[in-house]
């Protein structure tokens, strides 16, 4: 017993002198959920250029998944060892106000917006509650991404419509070909793709504008139908499916197509990378609607830290990443899927120049024109309903869908039960 | 302090030294924290580290009356079940086999461990690339053998989920249940199947006579612990499946961890878990019949 | 015992089972982390590779943090073993050698602390430890291990004690050894094989452990291998050829840790009780 004791004081020295800094210098811990080694490398370069030029400063980085994500960050609050900067999403933004106080980043936001434009749909999801609560950083939509010479040696064309569509999925699969994978899995993957058919039908609203619960209508019920129509072409093992496996089963040529964010850096490095044979479009409208839409995600960076020097070195590494020369580099992480969030940041020389995005570069044009389109659940036209939180944590879109195409149920009643979570989630 | 021990010492005392370390651990690490989960099942927290209002049995009579409990507990009997029975099939086969003597038995019995030493993460990552249909190696083995026709989904529909599950986790831990058997196999005394055999036993005989009645204790200590170490299996289901399709495994265990970290609902999650150590504790005290400490008497 | 034909063709097919079940998953593995990915992805895999490319262990040393996983991992799990073997040895002396009032209750008591779900104290912990400064912290995953490993352990003594004469431990206080020195010279090395099994019956538990070191470590510096491992896997793309080497290089050194004192295990538990 003497000797824990002894083990504990010594630890408390420790731990005592650790917190003495030896010089002024800020150190800043960054949060992140990019955690594919090539985005780790890519963050750590511009973090060494960013230490190297402000000496004063320190920031480090420690990549976290978002399976564990959702746990840690309100636990690591509650502790007292929060990161400094965490990169978030929207709704997880709701969840983070909830478990502590943010302060807002309206007057930074502003002053960055002054230097490089914000394009405003990515500022939105993070302006309600009369603050903004986090930076956004990069954008990311989802797209109808498909194998050219697939669709060419079938005789099919690219779908606009759903009628299309589900024509073109039925001729497609064969021979062990999957026409169209879809995801099934409880999980935000499938939350994506199911809000992506949604608001192709009109369905983009979740919330009334009181703020009560409107996902129970005609529109969607159609949407969650036609989603079981396609997901009987999918691959058997689409239930389990994250992005990754959709990947796999496009790049392994299974997947004839997929709704995916982007697929390049994985088809150029496994599926063979032939530019010219990677064809991308908007996700195909209901028959009924005019134009296509997508589910749209603003990425940010909240400041956690209420440290007022801590707070400073976030905001200068933040406007650092975010200056045109770095902030293509810090896009080109995953070369492809990660859009710019400002004006200048869309012209980047260093963006535009990097390999990949030039071999692809007309796949990247048409990710961008597409992402003009997208909309995300609890946060469409300029409204935001900080209630999503709790509904996106549990995956519930998702989790109806699977009662749908899983368990066979009707989608009327479905998607009525799925709302019932919806209120008991929320309150 | 009543009875001395070997050499007059004093028993009492040496045994309060020894088992201040083990003991102190156990109360800090064990005990503490459940005591903390009964006071956070009493009240209504949301998310971790957040204060709540007292709120009595809400939380118990909330539980108790959803049915998403009900199918967690009712997944979780299938699943201790089913991991038990596969287990023990498996084990015991392995075991019998292993306990025979033929060229390079040394060898079989050390590596038939190898699935156990492999970490459950690096389980997931072999199983999920070995049954996925792009790439994985089993729809065409089974196409192959002529066993199915068209590539399945392992993971397709509640019961396909299930038994796959049930099926990646015996195999992890199949070699380690019989480990123990076979120590236990090894242990019955080889001069009575020698009479037996005298006796004009065959080989099904001289099981059902001795192997089976002598093993029986420990199957029965081992059916006792792999129920509560499957019961506890978290890892493996959260990886592969997350609890569904559609909730379908979605065990306890996995319900805890969503109710406290995804609907942040602590308070909840809590009383789930409390709920859950009465019932271990119910099968621990069974399993403590069988294992009070005998041979230690004087 | 003779063994006739019949027994024979059962024995070999029970092996030829066994082996299958163990062996061919983790072969094609092995064999499939050196293929290209373009083969590890195709619609008809091979069974024998038929490319070979070091470029996925390449990618696996070189772009992440495996060796660091992987020192984490060997640091926790040698300290908790060590841990649990002596913590298991005092206990075990104490409920297995020694008479004192409640000693049955204590020892109930320490089994059922085996049976509470793990997941139940993930959060009281994880708040404790915070105030004790204890996240982010190699020392937390110890804790967390040897307490999890600690109550089979005891249990495993109980065998390990009892196959052991105490005839032998009386002869020597008799001699006037100490119970120090009696430990010391009789009991730690006839229970030798005994120990071995229960350390690497902790250093299995603590190497494959996940839930707790996953939410109890922050930092990617002090990960260990089955969290860092799972973060290689990666949300929003699978390498697959990245993830089976890495699955290769995190059972080689254990396999060939076990290949040293596998038998010890085996033979910790079953020669027990026949001395």
């Amino acid at each position: 017993m003497l000797n824990k004791r002894l083990a504990l004081s010594g630890a408390f020295t420790l731990s005592l002198l650790a917190t003495v800094p030896a010089f002024a210098v800020t150190e800043v811990k960054l949060w992140h959920m990019e955690q594919p080694p090539q985005r780790v490398q890519r963050i750590q370069d511009l973090i060494d250029a960013f230490n190297a030029a402000n000496p004063d400063i320190k920031v480090s980085q420690d990549p976290q998944s978002w399976g564990e994500v959702y746990a840690k960050v309100p636990a690591a609050m509650a502790a007292g060892n929060a990161p400094d900067i965490l990169f978030a999403i929207p709704d997880f933004t709701t969840v983070i106000r909830k478990a502590g106080q943010l302060d807002s980043v309206a007057d930074f936001v502003k002053e960055l917006d002054g230097k490089h434009h914000f394009i405003p749909a990515t500022v939105e999801p993070y302006s309600y509650d009369g603050g903004v609560w986090a930076v956004p950083l990069y954008n990311m939509s989802l797209n109808y991404w498909y194998h050219k010479k697939a669709f060419a040696d079938a005789g099919v064309d690219v779908p606009k419509t759903w009628t299309e569509w589900k024509a073109a999925t039925e001729k497609l699969s064969k021979d062990g070909v999957v026409g169209t994978g879809l995801p099934g899995n409880k999980q935000l993957y499938t939350d994506q793709t199911t809000y992506a058919i949604m608001v192709n039908n009109g369905a983009s609203e979740i919330f009334n504008a009181d703020g009560t619960l409107a996902f129970d209508n005609p529109k969607t019920v159609e949407s969650y139908a036609f989603y079981k129509d396609l997901y009987k072409f999918t691959s058997p093992d689409a239930a389990n499916w994250t992005w990754g496996e959709a990947e796999a089963c496009f790049a392994s040529d299974t997947c004839a197509s997929i709704l995916q964010f982007s697929v390049i850096s994985t088809y150029d490095q496994q599926g063979g990378g032939d530019a010219a044979d990677l064809g991308i479009a908007a996700v195909p409208h209901a028959d009924g609607e005019a134009d296509s839409a997508t589910i749209a995600y603003s990425n940010a960076a909240i400041i956690l830290s209420k440290d007022a020097a801590k707070r400073d070195a976030a905001k200068k590494f933040i406007a650092y990443l975010l200056e045109p020369e770095t902030y293509g580099k810090f896009l080109t992480m995953e070369p492809g899927l990660f859009l710019p969030v400002t004006e200048d940041g869309a012209k980047a020389t260093t963006f535009w120049s990097d390999p990949l995005v030039v071999k692809y570069k007309s796949q990247v044009e048409q990710m961008i024109a597409n992402s003009h389109n997208g909309k995300l659940f609890g946060f469409t036209d300029g409204r935001v309903f900080p209630a999503i939180g709790p509904i996106s944590a549990q995956n519930i879109l998702a989790e109806t869908l699977q009662k749908v195409v899983i368990n066979g149920e009707d989608p009327a009643a479905a998607v009525k039960a799925g709302q019932a979570r919806m209120v008991e989630a929320t309150k | 302090m009543t009875k001395s021990g070997i050499a007059g010492r004093n028993d009492g005392r040496i045994a309060l030294y020894l088992l201040a370390a083990p003991l102190g651990l156990l109360a800090a690490t064990l005990i503490l924290p459940i005591v903390s989960a009964v006071n956070i099942s009493l009240h209504d927290i949301r998310v971790i580290g957040s204060d709540g209002p007292f709120s009595g049995a809400d939380n118990y009579v909330a539980i108790l009356s959803d049915a998403v409990f009900w199918r967690s507990l009712g997944n979780s009997v299938v699943w201790v079940l089913g991991n038990s029975l596969v287990q023990t099939v498996l084990a015991l086969t392995a075991a019998l086999v292993l306990n025979q003597k033929f060229p390079g038995v040394k060898i079989a019995r050390i590596w038939i461990i190898l699935t156990w030493i492999i970490p459950t993460v690096v389980v997931v990552i072999i199983w999920r690339w070995l049954l996925s249909p792009s790439g994985g190696m089993i729809n065409p083995l089974l196409i192959q053998l002529g066993i199915i026709d068209r590539p399945v989904g392992f993971f397709a529909n509640g019961p396909m989920a299930f038994s796959t599950l049930i099926a990646i986790n015996s195999w992890r831990w199949f070699p380690f249940v019989a480990v123990m058997l076979l120590a236990a196999l090894q242990r019955i005394p080889g001069d009575l199947y020698e009479a037996a055999a005298v006796d004009g036993a065959g080989p099904l005989r001289r099981f059902r006579e001795i192997t089976w009645p002598l093993l029986q204790p420990t199957l029965l200590v081992l059916t006792v612990m792999g129920t509560l170490l499957s019961f506890n299996v978290f890892d493996v289901i959260w990886l592969l499946t997350a609890g569904g399709p559609a909730g379908a495994t979605q065990t306890l265990p996995v319900l805890i961890y969503e109710t406290a970290f995804k609907a942040y609902r602590m308070g909840e999650a809590a009383a789930m878990s409390v709920i859950a150590s009465l019932l271990m504790i119910g099968l621990a005290l069974a399993l403590l019949k069988m294992l009070a400490p005998k041979e230690t008497g004087r | 015992m003779k063994r006739g034909p019949i027994g024979w063709i059962a024995l070999i097919a029970g092996l030829a089972v066994l082996a299958a079940l163990v062996l061919v998953p983790i072969y094609l593995v092995a064999s499939s982390s050196f293929k290209l990915p373009r083969e590890i992805i195709n619609r008809v895999p091979s069974w024998f590779p038929k490319s070979f490319t070091l470029q996925h262990y390449q990618k696996l040393l070189a772009t992440s943090d495996f060796p660091t996983y992987f020192g984490n991992s060997v640091l926790v799990s040698s300290v908790s073993a060590l841990l649990t073997v002596v913590l298991a040895t005092l206990a075990g002396y104490a409920f297995f050698r020694l008479e004192f009032r409640g000693r049955d209750a204590l020892y109930r008591a320490v089994m059922v602390a085996y049976a509470f779900p793990s997941i139940v104290i993930l959060i009281p912990i994880y708040l404790m430890f915070a105030k004790a400064g204890l996240i982010d912290t190699r020392a937390a995953l110890v804790i967390v291990n040897v307490t999890f490993a600690l109550p089979f352990s005891i249990w495993m003594m109980r065998t390990f004690f009892a196959s052991l004469p105490k005839e032998l431990e009386e002869a020597a206080s008799i001699d006037g050894a100490g119970l120090a020195a009696t430990a010391w010279y009789i009991l730690i090395p006839l229970l030798g094989p005994g120990l071995a099994s229960i350390a690497i019956f902790a250093f299995v538990s603590a190497w494959t452990e996940y839930l707790f070191a996953s939410v109890l470590i922050l930092s990617d510096a002090k990960r260990t291998l089955p969290v860092g491992l799972s973060g290689i896997i990666g949300q929003y793309q699978i390498d697959w050829g990245l993830l089976l080497a890495g699955a290769t290089l995190s059972v080689v050194p254990v396999v060939i840790f076990f290949a040293f004192v596998g038998r010890w295990f085996v033979s910790g538990l079953t020669e027990g009780a026949v001395k």
